[in-house]
């Protein structure tokens, strides 16, 4: 997938992922997943991505402390992080942000304006 | 009766209404609910003793005919219910699951019911939560009381009368789906 944005979503629903391959595949996306906090800093260790999307509420490692450890690295400072949760407080957006986050978007998300907003964060 | 038995005589009763979400607050209480089409899902983690219970409507009579499923819908009412669990110390690896609903209650029609109730119950399978106790289909209206604390249900066939006739366009609250970048 030549020139394709590369993707690594993370959520520990095997239903959410299966809804955000789809949903990503067919708009021309690459995308890689993981289940938490933990399996995304584990693969990243290998592997790059364009931009990131995670959920918050997850075991081992939620979405806050994965934000934090990748800021924490200097090859994941400008990496864009798009927040996708069903939380919507401005607490939690706040908390988000300071630690780094591109952006917050609201479960359910709506395919057409995901794809915007990783368009807009990559470009 | 409830499952395992148990008098609700002196306990709250709190409704819960298609397209909710409502955890127990921990103090002696019911939550109920009436279906036709619809589904509930009571989940409940016994060692951290928190339960919840949903209420949803996946696929909808439209002109003659259904509209196509909501995952999107189905999965953020799930989650919501999960998530909501686990802030109060639930464990979604020890979860516990109830389905109620999915009866088929437009005769001639699509089987609506029957779709909400697989949904439901490949959303569990997938996420590999515990299916205990399932009563789902047929063709009548159902009250479902259930303990969240102790994870016991009553599920009783009532007149169709009793059951909601489902609502078009109850989705997701104002806001979903929206992009805020920092």
């Amino acid at each position: 997938m030549a020139n394709a944005i590369h993707v690594l979503t993370v959520d520990d629903s095997k239903s959410m992922r299966a809804l955000l391959r789809a949903a990503l595949s067919s708009r021309g996306y690459e995308v890689s997943q993981a289940e938490d906090g933990v399996d995304a800093l584990e693969w990243l260790t290998h592997n790059s991505v364009d931009v990131i999307v995670t959920d918050i509420n997850m075991p081992r490692m939620d979405g806050f402390g994965l934000i934090d450890a990748l800021r924490a690295q200097a090859r994941f400072r400008d990496c864009p992080i798009l927040v996708l949760s069903t939380e919507s407080s401005d607490e939690k957006k706040a908390r988000a942000r300071s630690a780094g986050a591109t952006g917050w978007i609201v479960k359910p998300f709506d395919a057409d304006k995901l794809d915007q907003a990783l368009r807009r964060v990559t470009h | 009766m409830f499952q395992n038995s148990s008098p609700i005589s002196n306990a709250a009763r709190r409704t819960v209404i298609q397209g909710e979400v409502m955890i127990g607050s921990g103090r002696n209480e019911i939550l109920t609910t009436v279906l036709g089409s619809c589904i509930a899902c009571c989940l409940y983690d016994p060692m951290a003793r928190v339960g919840g219970m949903n209420h949803f409507l996946l696929a909808e009579p439209h002109g003659g005919s259904v509209q196509p499923l909501d995952e999107h819908y189905g999965l953020y009412l799930m989650e919501l219910l999960i998530n909501q669990m686990m802030a109060k110390g639930a464990v979604k690896s020890r979860m516990k699951a109830h389905i109620y609903g999915g009866a088929n209650m437009h005769v001639g029609m699509t089987r609506i019911g029957d779709a909400n109730a697989k949904f439901a119950q490949a959303f569990l399978e997938e996420e590999g939560i515990e299916l205990v106790r399932s009563d789902v289909g047929g063709n009548s209206a159902r009250r479902v009381d259930f303990d969240p604390v102790l994870g016991r249900a009553r599920c009783r066939i009532v007149e169709p009368v009793a059951a909601p006739v489902p609502k078009p366009n109850v989705r997701a609250p104002l806001g979903s789906g929206d992009v805020e970048l920092f």
